[in-house]
């Protein structure tokens, strides 16, 4: 086993190991985690918009549940 | 409060007043019930309505929501830090997953909440790569097994979605 597969070996065991939370406290993790997940959201729908043509430096169309309509599933 | 308790506290309530006949959880919120924590912004909630022709159909929750000081923000209802998302039952599969809703124990607060194997065929049915994620994720956590889901797949009408399924992401596993 090199060291790459037993980095991701002991990223798998941490990994499964959070399994044995409590539901509440998996709650709370997420929701620590959470202004970095709206970080990356906000950076990759920057990225999309300046992507797009004709788009330059325009402020992102940023849609995360708390502006305007989407339709998706959860 | 905690702003999932308030969450759980609200639907309670919801409910006991009449505005909605039935709630339960899912999506990614539900799964981390069953599985590792997963990285979400916001809880969808199913709903049984008691007028579901209404035109506004979501009108009297949002309602009931901002009497209570929540108010809609696009498309969901804040309460604390979490967006509530309430999507009304819109097929067979998702009134039985609501149907056969658990009451799962949030801190104190009873917490209706989508069992395992709804939540795995509702991901099947949506089929985007993160709903694979949740199936996998499902059927890793031992908390639903592949005939459990396979079963409630052929029930619903589903059984080509968990073929596709089963090819591609369970047969190359090993």
């Amino acid at each position: 086993m090199n060291e790459i597969e037993r980095l991701l070996e002991r990223q798998a065991v941490w990994q499964q190991s959070r399994r044995t939370l409590s539901w509440p406290e998996k709650i709370r993790l997420a929701e620590r985690v959470r202004p970095t997940v709206e970080a990356f959201r906000l950076q990759r729908e920057q990225r999309r918009v300046s992507c797009l043509p004709g788009e330059t430096s325009a402020p992102p169309a940023v849609n995360r549940g708390l502006g305007t309509p989407r339709t998706r599933m959860p | 409060m905690e702003p999932v308790k308030e969450v759980a506290v609200l639907l309670n309530a919801m409910r006991d007043s009449g505005v909605v006949a039935d709630y339960a959880l899912f999506g990614a919120a539900a799964q981390m019930r069953y599985t590792e924590p997963v990285a979400t912004l916001d809880a969808d909630v199913l709903v049984a309505v008691p007028a579901p022709d209404r035109l506004d159909v979501l009108g009297p929750i949002y309602e009931f929501c901002r009497a209570r000081g929540y108010e809609a923000e696009g498309e969901s209802v804040r309460v604390g830090a979490w967006p509530v998302q309430f999507v009304p039952v819109f097929n067979q599969l998702t009134r039985d997953a609501l149907a056969a809703a658990e009451t799962a124990d949030f801190d104190g607060v009873p917490f209706r909440i989508v069992g395992p194997t709804h939540l795995a065929v509702i991901a099947l049915s949506a089929g985007r790569a993160k709903d694979s994620a949740r199936v996998l994720a499902l059927l890793e956590s031992g908390s639903v097994t592949q005939e459990q889901v396979a079963a409630l797949a052929a029930r619903e009408g589903l059984s080509d979605a968990w073929t596709r399924f089963s090819l591609r992401f369970l047969d190359e596993r090993d």
